[in-house]
């Protein structure tokens, strides 16, 4: 008993205890429902079952179902659009930014940090603004484009199939930029100046500058990036919650929301739970990508 | 062109970028000081000609925010209590070692860290209504959402103690501290910034969560600002001065919070990402 | 003399890197130890491992006569100065000092007190409200300092305490290290890998290669009777020439350098050389002797000749690389009238040749 307690003051039991806890927390909330989700995609799971730990397993008959139904693939075809284009805008638009705030000028780095507010604020308060800004009759966006001529007529983004989902992409984007931003301005301004003067001493313009140096040099930080971007865009629920509810007739409708959709709207959580198993591989998948490119650059 | 000029003019392109960024914001605030007409209009005007400051209070008593915020804050502060308790520890053991074990205790946090609420929240809620957790649903709330966020925490936190140099501790050591002395009057008081830092970040995640407390809290009077302002949109809606107003008074702390610690939050959000 | 920390089989291991072997060393009561290797040898574990803070594999270690072998550093009493000197940065120098005494449990006004007494004798009088950032490195030094003699520890121990300060502060707090240490009649452990610093200010030097102590005595014991070859180049500055020879009589040898020139040695008590035994002749810089006047140029018994390659002057003393490759050095009080390419004629002192084995490194 005595040698517990000084090990707990002295030696490795300090280590272990304070790792413990947290581990078994994470074990708890985090490790169980994993595997319970998993093993809820192989039963048979009703309201009525739902408090019970003996439910029929049913193998992988509900992955069967899943593939069977009409909305599956459209959906799948949806999540892929909504993920390729959001890392997309974020990303471009998050570098042009990175590359302009990389001039020094007075104020720089703090203008710069004001647009990270855009991460900070609720997920439900961003996606309602732009409810508002996207709405078809009196949305300002709209308005804005047929000022500058680009529409002739108002486009319903929230209730026209076309463009339901690119309307949260639209959202979605303008949450990622500051983001992107922020990661890719660290990564500019870890690149010693000296190698620039040195290119350009060698006689490089700024194009010769920006593909044979910049571009190299910023591999592991935009593989970083790029991968977050993944992740984030992956777990973004709220924006659907907000804008179009998925709608109309799944047009705008992700895994990641329908997943929640079927569970917790329709109370078929086999089918939550089945979709919630495969949607959380592709997010493992893209995070040890991510794990990857990041851990390079800490070893490096 | 001079020095100055080049300033002037990139600032310039500068602040024009962030307007038009944080015009949603603008757009916020000015929709909400519009009368029910005026917020119609075509063309839409851009700044508030009679400000209805009334809308704030009618929508204060109206909709309870007082109460939605206040669950936001209990739920916010639970979770944040909780991860820094939990957090703090693992973060150092994580940071002041290198072995394997060290290697792998590091991968699963970051595994962890990357699962989306919205997957997640099928096996919890199912398992915490067996366990009878939904009973407390703040506090279920507050355990999923402390799950969620403690791996961020932990790989923020990890990195602040790291610049913490070792022979600090061991100076604590060979003067008198058991390690847990060393640990509580040496290593924290020295990471006390980062570990603020990483706490006001999951703050401000926790105090905006919605998908957990969308599923687990039915009652009303329990739900967070985020369910709330859910509850407020209709499908058809046409009160968008209130929903505005609403939304305005649910960032507002947020802002404010985060114009007071730009700096420090900035630098901490971008050493957590990329280390 | 008491021991006053004793080691007897230390081994360290960190995994299958065997970091101590089989260490034994016993440091006698008021004495001034100083570790001293190149870096990675295990002269920082060691201290290290008697602060408490690696835990030793195998061996035990008393301090004072008490059993230390696995207890915590708290409880060693002793105080330890880092590389980084290790001062608080959250707390003020005055804070920085009271505290190894706060944590055994004495008085606020008397730690304070005693805290007045070390800045006064360390010369921190005037800094007692300051904190460590707006010090200079040598202030941290003292502050680090007075941090470990504020209480009196069974040891001292210092882990290469003036690696971060200028050459000249170096060679002051050299001085006022060893008076200090004098003064408190301390048991002190110096870890350096300057064997300068070791040569100057200890009563016993530890010299230490992979984890072995290769040999330890009083600085000129190490100097005049190195016991193998790496310690007889360690030691001395600059490093002693090795020329591999071979024994031609039991008090002469021949030199592996053109024309084969022959040299006296002298033995004291050591076995006698065999003719044709293949050994490694250590002739120091400083020991080497140039022949001039009469009986300059000539060789036979005692005189060898030498192209001069380089010769670099401080102004007191001039360093010469001498040979085909400059492979022999050489040091001179005053100044030579000498250009590149001129023949120069040596001898040495048979007394200070000394012979290694090429093989073991022992010397023989």
């Amino acid at each position: 008993m005595k040698s517990i307690f000084s090990s707990l003051r002295d030696g490795r039991g300090f280590d272990v205890s304070l790792v413990a806890f947290p581990m078994a927390f994470l074990f708890l909330l985090s490790g169980l429902p994993l595997v319970y989700n998993i093993v809820m995609s192989l039963q048979e799971v009703d309201m009525f079952s739902l408090g019970t730990f003996a439910r029929p397993f049913v193998g992988l008959k509900n992955y069967a179902t899943l593939f069977s139904q009409p909305e599956t693939w459209p959906i799948l075809k949806n999540t892929a659009l909504f993920v390729t284009a959001s890392i997309a805008g974020q990303f471009l638009i998050g570098f042009g930014l990175a590359l302009f705030f990389w001039n020094e000028f007075p104020g720089a780095s703090w203008l710069r940090g004001l647009f990270l507010v855009s991460w900070v604020m609720p997920g439900l308060v961003v996606g309602a603004i732009w409810n508002w800004i996207l709405s078809g009759d009196f949305g300002v966006l709209n308005y804005v484009l047929r000022s500058a001529g680009l529409i002739s007529g108002n486009i319903f983004w929230r209730s026209d199939p076309a463009f339901a989902l690119w309307a949260v992409i639209l959202a979605n984007i303008w949450l990622g930029i500051s983001f992107n931003m922020i990661l890719l301005s660290v990564g500019l301004s870890s690149i010693p100046k000296d190698l620039f003067e040195a290119a350009e001493l060698d006689g490089a313009g700024a194009f010769a500058r920006f593909f044979t140096i910049t571009l190299p040099m910023m591999r592991a930080t935009i593989g970083a990036v790029v991968s977050l971007g993944l992740i984030f865009t992956l777990q973004q629920f709220d924006l659907f919650a907000a804008i179009t509810s998925g709608g109309p007739n799944n047009a705008s409708n992700v895994a990641q929301y329908w997943a929640w959709d079927l569970s917790f709207r329709q109370y078929d959580f086999a089918q939550g739970a089945t979709i919630s198993v495969i949607m959380i591989v592709f997010v493992m998948i893209a995070s040890v990508i991510y794990v990857r490119s990041t851990r390079q650059e800490v070893r490096g | 062109m001079s020095e100055t000029w080049r300033n002037r003019l990139l600032l310039a392109v500068a602040l024009g970028l962030a307007a038009v960024y944080l015009f949603p914001l603008y757009w916020m605030v000015v929709t909400s000081l519009k009368s029910g007409s005026a917020m119609f209009a075509t063309p839409p005007s851009f700044w508030p000609s009679e400000p209805q400051w009334q809308t704030y209070a009618y929508v204060w008593q109206s909709r309870d925010v007082g109460r939605y915020l206040w669950n936001s804050l209990v739920i916010a502060l639970g979770a944040v209590a909780l991860v820094t308790l939990l957090g703090t520890g693992c973060a150092y053991v994580l940071a002041r070692y290198r072995n394997v074990w060290i290697d792998i205790g590091l991968f699963l946090i970051l595994m962890l860290q990357v699962l989306p609420a919205s997957l997640m929240v099928t096996p919890i809620f199912v398992g915490f209504s067996q366990f009878g957790l939904l009973a407390t649903p703040r506090l279920a709330v507050i355990l999923a959402i402390a799950a969620k966020a403690m791996p961020f925490f932990v790989v923020l936190v990890r990195s602040t103690f790291m610049s913490v140099p070792a022979e600090l501790e061991e100076a604590g050591l060979v003067d008198g501290n058991s390690r847990l002395g060393a640990f509580l009057f040496i290593v924290l008081p020295l990471a006390r910034n980062g570990i603020l830092v990483s706490a006001i970040l999951i703050f401000m995640q926790a105090f905006g969560e919605f998908v957990y407390s969308k599923s687990m809290i039915q009652a009303a009077e329990l739900q967070p600002a985020s369910v709330g302002l859910n509850s407020f949109m209709g499908p058809n809606t046409n009160e968008w001065n209130n929903i505005m107003a609403f939304a305005a008074m649910y960032v507002g702390p947020i802002l404010a919070l985060f114009v007071l610690l730009q700096r420090r939050i900035v630098s901490g959000l971008t050493s957590g990402a990329l280390k | 003399m008491t021991a006053q920390i004793e080691l007897t089989e230390v081994n360290k291991h960190y995994g299958a890197y065997h970091a101590l072997k089989n260490i034994n060393l016993s440091i006698a009561k008021g004495s001034f130890v100083a570790l001293v290797g190149p870096s990675g040898c295990g002269k920082s574990t060691l201290l290290r491992s008697l602060a408490g803070l690696e835990k030793i594999t195998a061996g035990r270690l008393t301090i004072a006569g008490d059993e230390m072998t696995s207890v915590p550093p708290r409880k060693r009493d002793i105080a330890m100065v880092f590389q980084s000197y290790a001062l608080y940065p959250h707390m003020t120098v005055e804070e920085n000092l009271v505290y190894p005494l706060r944590m055994r449990g004495v008085s606020k006004t008397e730690a304070r007190a005693r805290a007045q007494d070390v800045a006064g004798f360390t010369g921190l009088s005037g800094l007692l409200t300051r904190y460590p950032r707006q010090l200079s490195g040598g202030q941290r030094q003292r502050v680090a300092m007075g941090r470990a003699v504020i209480r009196s520890p069974k040891a001292f121990l210092f882990d290469e305490p003036l690696s971060n300060l200028d050459a000249a502060l170096r060679v002051s707090m050299r001085k006022e290290i060893r008076a200090l240490h004098d003064r408190l009649g301390a048991t002190s452990v110096y870890v350096t890998h300057d064997q300068i610093e070791a040569m100057t200010m200890a009563d016993h030097v530890v010299v230490m290669k992979d984890g072995v102590i290769e040999q330890q005595g009083a600085p000129l014991t190490l100097y005049d009777r190195p016991e193998n070859r790496f310690v007889a180049g360690f030691i001395g500055s600059p490093a002693m020439n090795f020329v591999a020879a071979h024994g031609i009589d039991s008090a002469s040898i021949a030199l592996d350098l053109p024309g084969r020139p022959q040299i006296a040695v002298s033995r004291h008590g050591e076995a006698p050389l065999k003719a044709g035994q293949a050994v490694v002749a250590g002739l120091r810089p400083e020991h080497l002797r140039i022949v001039e006047g009469e009986g300059a140029g000539q060789t036979g018994i005692g005189r060898f000749t030498l192209p001069v390659r380089l010769i670099e002057s401080t102004g007191s003393l001039t360093y010469l690389s001498l040979g085909e490759t400059g492979e022999i050095a050489l040091v001179e009080h005053g100044r030579e009238q000498l250009r590149p390419g001129d023949r120069l004629t040596l001898s040495i002192d048979p007394a200070l040749v000394h012979l290694f084995d090429p093989q073991t490194g022992r010397r023989v």
